[in-house]
């Protein structure tokens, strides 16, 4: 009895977290005066996909897509291989004065990126990255990698040593060690840094909207961004493009679901 | 090993950082074009008609269009002009806080001579060339021209006639009458007025309300400059108790505090509030989108908000300004203005027959006159960078009751002193 | 003699990250601060007015009422989800995923995890449906209620939107400490569990004694760095209330932007940035002073 209170309560929570969602479906599916006679909450009559058609054609949804998977993906994979390097050396390394190291680091991620827009634009204009995608994959591997070094110094600070001095023992080098024993062990968090990195990324919007001007470069949100703002927003084309927005993201969820997965198993299981 | 990856990790970033970032070089033949209509408005459809004649006109040239947003060009467009990337022709916001400042800076390229030579100034009229020229301070209504509007737009009302018949009410001409029939609403259970404090429509109903008690020298001293502005003057101060009053009576809900353009959009759409005061940009999509009442647009009693569109401007760093003039002669031709009329547009060069529509000629001919009469006193939020967000705050509070008209002026009154002070700089 | 070696060698793995920090945030961080010394619009040669921003920044009341939203809404993007977050995860991790099943522990943890995806334009979007005051999806479930007194103009009256906008933000972050935390668990020896099992500890009390201590790192590291989003948080903000209704929601990190992309006074804003930095930085040094200190 008591058990499924619980699962229930859980239920409920994860229902309350998915009624925007909902909303947003809702709202994808009806015709522009459907929305304007009924607003936001009336149910659809029939399902009308020209908003969702009329918002892919008109931004070329395809290549914002690719652009998006292309800069995301970069960011997720570099981003994580440099963190653990980062954090191998600090948290199984020790470097002296790595408290400092991690501040320095953390400002990476701390800073406002308002504070960052003007001396990036400049820089990137400078040599010749202005309006590529390059740029905010360098922008982004940097600003991620000093969160997951941070996340991965803290839990490798407490890695097994006698794992590592066994790996010694057997005449592993520093860089062996690294990926036979260390990665090996990780991945569940390693797992859930790319997964973290890769959303973060995909749903930047501000550096994006600076750095890449040309709507052949331009990610999924700068795309969405477009359509707001303007003095008339019709809000059946913005639900339609919210859709757009959402599918991709929760696609991605999904595969990436096993990465995550395996934390709770291993918790599960015996 | 892991030296020897780990170095060449650092040499490839560093080769990636050093170069080999820009893709293709534009093609000599291309004409980039910007701008930031929705290919149904008005604009777009006229637009996308010029783009067509002028391929047809200059054939092995390519125009490469791009659809921009309205807030990507407002905030990151001077970034864009001014990089090499800079396209040959966009749509630029008109005002002193934009194009002004722009041309200011010395990022536009001085259209003045193109516009004798090609007699653009003829075919614009008079009044509409305020928001196209700068001076070197980057104040509009003199100097230079540095931008070729398009279209021009105004605050107007509009009325749910249906809602008015049920209550056998005629349109008002006069703002006794409005105030009339909004009191009669209120005793019938509907809230009157449409509108919206978190963007624009609230202020601007305050500005509308402050420009019935005003002349153009009182615009001309606010807008560019030409004197000193006293915010507790009659006009400023009809204008803020009146619409402290409309907010006591019920004329507007107070909950339209928190709203949205496009929430105030809806309500006049779905038949929930009777009147709008808001823009002609609205036109277009009240014809397409309004399809179980009869409604009608009238002008203000008096002055009222309005301007030129926003403005074509060639950058300095333009690679093709032949193409960009070309281009903007294009859209000025009787031909693709009636378009943009017959489109839902309020044209500013349109040819010598009238529009088809008799609404469509109503709004046209209301423009004209407002232009002639020399009744367009542009927007409550232009004078200083930034303004916006504090007409915004400012009239906020007047409809939730938190500050009352002498504060509300006050509170409009730093920031534009403070702006004043530092122009010239 | 062989132990500086190795911290040397060691050194080298720092390299590739501590040259992408020097490019793309300390540098430009030091061209922020010396464009605060100035007063410049963006373009064009900026105006040197040595410490003028600074000073003007003491005495503006605008700046200081954002630094008090800005708390209110550590609360509500640190603090809750960090505890809602680990009652939420132990319960998934060890009472639904023992006795329903793993699957059921992932399913209702991709629900929870699912607002963070949403691109923040969308979430604005659809959040001012919901609380819209008239025919808001709120507001209408209140009226189907019967509980018509409870309905508000929830984003435009001054004194509720703060605490609006504390909800839609909690809503935003809890998954991500959730998801940090289950993966945290893995990590944990289950015959501690066990043991505390076998000893009659109850749920509660093993949740208390076992889990979160064992959990001590990830919970540092959840709280920082949301306390850090929550310091910069300018998105939501944009999307829902533009710092309005007359200023209420206001925090640094968009009142920065204001001036930097809205009142084209880039001196100011980036004084602004350049103080907000310096206060996250404190507090970070801070921050992992007790995490060590923790960890001895």
């Amino acid at each position: 009895m008591r058990r499924h209170a619980v699962l229930w309560s859980m239920v409920v929570l994860a229902v309350a977290m998915l009624v925007p969602f909902v909303i947003v479906v809702l709202n994808a599916v009806k015709t522009p005066a459907e929305y304007a006679t009924g607003g936001p909450l009336e149910l659809p009559e029939g399902v009308s996909l020209d908003g969702v058609i009329a918002f892919w054609d008109r931004v070329d949804f395809g290549e914002k897509l690719l652009n998006s998977a292309i800069i995301s993906g970069s960011v997720a994979v570099l981003a994580v291989v440099v963190s653990v390097c980062n954090a191998y050396a600090l948290g199984i390394g020790r470097v002296r004065g790595r408290t400092w190291v991690l501040v320095v680091f953390l400002t990476a991620n701390t800073l406002p990126q308002e504070a960052l827009v003007y001396p990036l634009y400049y820089l990137a204009d400078a040599i010749g990255l202005y309006d590529t995608k390059l740029a905010v994959i360098i922008v982004f591997t940097a600003i991620q990698s000093a969160f997951g070094t941070y996340l991965l110094t803290s839990t490798l600070s407490g890695f097994p040593r006698e794992l590592l001095d066994a790996a010694r023992i057997d005449g592993a080098s520093k860089w062996q060690a690294l990926v036979r024993v260390v990665v090996p062990i990780s991945k569940p968090t390693l797992g859930v840094l790319f997964v973290f990195f890769f959303i973060w990324t995909w749903n930047e919007f501000f550096l994006p909207l600076v750095l890449l001007i040309s709507n052949e470069n331009q990610t999924v949100p700068v795309a969405l961004g477009v359509l707001q703002g303007q003095r008339l927003m019709d809000a059946t084309m913005t639900s339609a493009s919210a859709l757009l927005g959402v599918v991709p993201a929760i696609a991605f969820f999904l595969l990436f679901q096993r990465a995550l997965t395996r934390g709770i198993t291993a918790g599960a299981v015996k | 090993m892991p030296q020897r990856l780990i170095a060449a990790v650092v040499a490839a970033l560093l080769v990636g950082v050093a170069g080999c970032g820009g893709s293709d070089e534009a093609a000599d033949n291309t004409f980039k074009l910007w701008h930031f209509e929705g290919p149904d408005s008005a604009m777009g459809t006229a637009w996308a008609e010029a783009i067509k004649q002028f391929e047809a006109s200059h054939p092995g040239v390519k125009v490469a269009f791009e659809e921009k947003g309205f807030e990507q060009i407002q905030k990151t467009g001077s970034l864009a002009v001014n990089s090499k990337d800079a396209p040959d022709l966009l749509e630029y916001p008109k005002g002193n806080a934009t194009a002004g400042l722009l041309s200011k800076q010395g990022l536009l390229t001085d259209l003045s001579d193109e516009v004798a030579q090609r007699g653009w100034d003829k075919k614009l009229g008079p009044g509409v060339d305020t928001t196209a020229r700068y001076d070197e301070r980057g104040v509009m209504g003199s100097g230079q021209w540095f931008g070729i509007p398009n279209y021009a737009e105004y605050i107007t009302v509009y009325y749910n006639k249906d809602m008015f018949d049920r209550q056998g009410l005629a349109l008002p001409t006069t703002l006794d009458q409005l105030t009339a029939a909004m009191d009669r609403f209120v005793a019938a259970g509907i809230t009157p007025l449409a509108t919206a404090g978190q963007e624009y429509p609230a202020q601007q109903v305050l500005y509308q309300l402050a420009l019935t008690k005003a002349d153009r020298g009182w615009v001309d001293r606010y807008q560019r400059y030409t004197g000193d502005v006293d915010f507790h003057d009659t006009a400023w101060t009809y204008g803020a108790t009146t619409f402290a009053d409309w907010v006591r009576k019920g004329y507007l809900s107070r909950d339209s505090a928190g709203l949205k353009a496009e929430d105030m959009g809806l309500a006049f759409m779905q038949g929930k509030n009777p009147i709008m005061v808001s823009g002609t940009w609205w036109y277009g999509r009240l014809r397409a989108q309004v399809k179980d009442f009869q409604w009608v647009s009238a002008r203000w009693p008096g002055m009222t908000a309005g301007s030129s569109g926003n403005m074509w401007v060639v950058p300095k760093a333009a690679k093709h300004k032949q193409y960009a003039l070309d281009f903007i002669d294009i859209t000025l031709s009787p031909a693709v203005q009636d378009k943009l009329r017959d489109a839902g547009g309020v044209a500013v060069a349109p040819g010598a027959a009238p529009a088809a529509d008799p609404a469509i000629r109503q709004l046209n001919d209301d423009y004209r006159a407002l232009r002639d009469a020399d009744q367009l006193a542009f927007y409550p939020d232009w004078p200083v960078p930034g303004y916006y967000d504090v007409q915004v705050q400012a009239v906020q509070k007047l409809i939730t009751g938190d500050a009352d008209p002498r504060q509300v002026l006050d509170e409009l009154a730093g920031p534009y002193r403070e702006h004043v002070a530092s122009i010239g700089k | 003699m062989r132990a500086v070696r190795e911290r040397g060698s060691y050194l080298l793995y720092l390299a590739p990250g501590a040259l992408l920090v020097l490019a793309v945030v300390l540098v430009p961080f030091g061209m922020n601060v010396g464009i605060s010394f100035t007063e410049w619009s963006g373009v064009g040669e900026p105006e040197w007015t040595g410490l003028d921003n600074y000073g003007r920044l003491l005495s503006d009341g605008t700046f200081w009422a954002s630094f008090r939203h800005n708390l209110a809404l550590v609360v509500a993007m640190a603090v809750l989800p960090t505890l809602a977050g680990l009652v939420v995860a132990a319960t998934l991790v060890d009472y639904i995923g023992k006795h329903f099943g793993a699957r059921q522990a992932a399913v209702l943890r991709a629900c929870v995890y699912l607002p963070q995806v949403l691109p923040i334009a969308v979430a604005g979007i659809v959040w001012s449906w919901i609380l819209a005051p008239k025919d808001g999806a709120l507001n209408a479930a209140l009226r189907a209620l019967g509980l018509e007194a409870l309905a508000r103009n929830w984003l435009g009256d001054p004194d509720l939107a703060l605490w609006s906008l504390m909800g839609v933000l909690l809503w935003m972050q809890l998954g991500y400490p959730v998801v940090i935390f289950m993966a945290g668990m893995s990590r944990l020896d289950p015959a501690l569990h066990e043991a505390a099992e076998l000893d009659g500890a109850s749920w509660w009390g093993r949740f208390r004694h076992v889990t979160v201590p064992g959990l001590r790192p990830e919970i540092f590291v959840v709280l920082l760095t949301c306390t850090i989003a929550a310091l910069k948080v300018f998105a939501p903000i944009y999307v829902l209330t533009r710092g309005g209704p007359a200023g209420a929601t206001n925090v640094p990190a968009y009142y920065s932007f204001q001036n930097f992309f809205e009142r084209t006074r880039v001196g100011y804003g980036a004084a602004i940035a350049t103080v907000l930095t310096v206060l996250v930085l404190v507090l970070t040094a801070v921050f992992l002073r007790v995490q060590q200190r923790g960890e001895r």
